[in-house]
């Protein structure tokens, strides 16, 4: 699937064991946490490189997060 | 008519699902029925979606495969036909569904698990819920032998099956060296986890700088204590120091270096998941691969766990109480279920926190499996005693009596712990200043406060517990959620203050850090 949003920068499972900055996609279809498949769910420089920007991701759902396999910068 | 041990599956799903390969799983649960009989163990194989099979007990087939009431339901039936000492689920989730409870402690800005998949409702007597706060007194003995998230092959299953078979119940001496991975920053709490467990933490790695390229030697010992991070539909676990959060346990890494007999608890968020690899490059989850290899029980939790960062607390002592149950010689199944018994007795009433924890963690594997053997008693080798059971073995009297002592202990659970439910009530004002200076003092900017009342079951209120009925309606949780003036990627930032009330009064606070 495909989702396009902005990405940005918050703190994640506030209070839990796995508190930790990370990155969001804003889209009309709701915010998701981002990851990069196979890329480190808590903190990836690829990702880290997208913040402040629009992009268009192909990838899952799965449990709040997209997964994403691919990207392209919209601006 | 009672049966030792019932093995509980869908046929239809997994027939749907291994098409013309389904008898290969046939048959390897035909071996394992045969091996449980030569170990004493009369096992039956029932199918929820069995018109037959249900219909025989009086019970209702589950059509749908994933209608959850229609399951535990099935599942009700079926233990009140046979009531097994063991009750093992046969498949994953695709297979058997988890049931989902609303999460207690939900928060979109926090844990936003809205739900949280759980096998404990099938350990309980009371009916189909949603609601966790009916599922906390356990009293059956159960396990998941899980297949692959969709795969077709039944290889992996057959191998599970196969483990089960031919699993062999070995000296505590075997268990006594064990491999530890923790997050560094957690590494006070888990060498004190270990320190109960062991003896000694002297054994734990910590991550970083460790991991997740471990020797044979480490990963070849037969238990596991693992405190790191997770996350969903990964592979992976991860250390923390600071904002660096490396690879400190790999599924790809522990393949074929898993010792025949391995029993691991999980402390991490997602530890025990059951997602389909192709969520992740195909590569199966830990859980997944540490079975594969000749595991013979995991215990972790499917969702957002939580553990104090000093000292021991939630998932720290569930796990805890999990292993040394196993390592006195329970089974797994006991272990697991003794393990929440212990957690839940610790308490007048589980506050959210505790609430999520105890129905976040279940037993993956055979329940019937005693990986560690009994220390036996000095009696059971003098003339007498063995003059006594010559005939006939003691192994079901002292199970059953072992089964009751359970049954006991969750059914008082379920009558008597209390829990807590949200409420609109504001703080007592004088309460408010105390946690806002306390916020104060740790440099906590708050954002959040929630009050909770706390609930007891009615037969808790009567007989000699009558004279605690006014006070307990008088308790109140205050929880206040605030972030410490840290850099943003510093463990730590986030800590809860826990107020306890009682008629306005405060009489319990604690600070819960985040990790």
């Amino acid at each position: 699937m495909k989702l396009r949003g902005r990405v940005t920068k918050r703190l994640l499972y506030a209070g839990t064991k796995s508190e930790h900055e990370g990155l969001v996609l804003a889209s009309p279809e709701g915010e998701f946490k981002l990851r990069r498949q196979g890329g480190n769910p808590f903190r990836d420089d690829t990702l880290a490189a997208l913040e402040g920007k629009e992009i268009e991701g192909e990838g899952i759902l799965r449990k709040g997060q997209f997964i994403m396999s691919g990207w392209k910068i919209l601006n | 008519m009672q049966m030792d041990k019932v093995i509980i599956t869908n046929m239809g799903a997994l027939r749907e699902k291994y098409g013309k390969r389904m008898p290969r799983i046939e048959r390897a649960l035909l071996r394992l029925v045969a091996a449980d009989g030569k170990r004493g163990l009369e096992t039956k194989v029932m199918a929820v979606d069995s018109a037959a099979d249900m219909e025989a007990i009086g019970g209702r087939p589950a059509m749908d495969k994933n209608n959850q009431k229609q399951v535990k339901t099935a599942v009700d039936a079926v233990y009140q036909a046979y009531r097994p000492d063991y009750l093992m689920i046969l498949g994953a989730p695709d297979i058997f569904p988890h049931q989902d409870l609303r999460n207690p402690v939900y928060d979109p800005r926090g844990d936003d698990d809205r739900v949280v998949p759980s096998d404990i409702p099938y350990a309980c007597e009371a009916f189909y819920s949603t609601d966790s706060r009916r599922f906390i007194g356990p009293t059956r003995v159960v396990g998941r032998l899980p297949d692959l998230m969709g795969s077709a092959d039944p290889a992996y299953l057959v191998s599970l099956l196969g483990t089960a078979a031919r699993h062999k119940t070995r000296a505590r001496s075997d268990y006594q060296k064990h491999f530890s991975v923790t997050a560094e920053v957690w590494k006070e709490s888990t060498a004190l986890s270990l320190a109960k467990l062991f003896g000694s933490g002297a054994a734990m790695a910590t991550s970083p700088p460790k991991g997740p390229a471990w020797t044979p030697a480490q990963l070849g010992r037969r238990v596991h204590f693992i405190n790191c991070h997770g996350a969903p539909s990964d592979p992976n676990f991860y250390g923390q120091r600071g904002n660096a959060y490396p690879v400190a346990h790999s599924a790809k890494r522990l393949i074929q270096k898993i010792m025949n007999g391995t029993v691991i608890a999980v402390e991490c968020c997602y530890g025990a998941e059951l997602y389909d690899p192709a969520d992740s490059g195909m590569q199966a989850g830990i859980c997944s691969t540490y079975l594969r290899d000749g595991a013979y029980g995991y215990f972790g939790s499917s969702t957002i766990a939580y553990g104090p960062s000093e000292g021991n607390g939630q998932a720290d002592l569930i796990c805890q109480y999990f292993l040394s149950e196993v390592l006195e010689g329970a089974s797994l199944g006991d272990a697991a279920l003794r393990a929440r018994h212990r957690f839940a007795q610790a308490y007048t009433h589980l506050d959210p926190v505790d609430l999520k924890t105890l129905i976040q963690f279940h037993l993956l594997g055979d329940p019937s499996i005693h990986a560690v053997s009994y220390v036996t008693h000095a009696m059971a080798r003098a003339k007498v005693f063995k003059k006594a059971f010559r005939s006939r073995q003691n192994v079901k009297g002292t199970r059953m009596l072992r089964r009751e002592k359970s049954a006991r202990t969750g059914t008082n659970l379920q009558h008597s712990l209390g829990t807590v439910k949200t409420t609109d009530a504001s703080m007592p004002p004088d309460v408010a200043e105390i946690l806002a200076s306390a916020a104060k003092e740790s440099a906590v900017s708050g954002f959040g406060t929630r009050t909770f009342n706390i609930a007891f079951p009615a037969v808790a209120m009567k007989g000699n517990m009558s004279r605690f009925a006014e006070v307990r309606k008088g308790r109140a949780v205050h929880l206040l959620v605030g972030r410490k003036d840290l850099p943003p990627d510093a463990p730590g930032r986030v800590v809860a203050l826990v107020a306890t009330v009682q008629d306005g009064q405060l009489i319990h606070i604690r600070r819960l850090h985040s990790r």
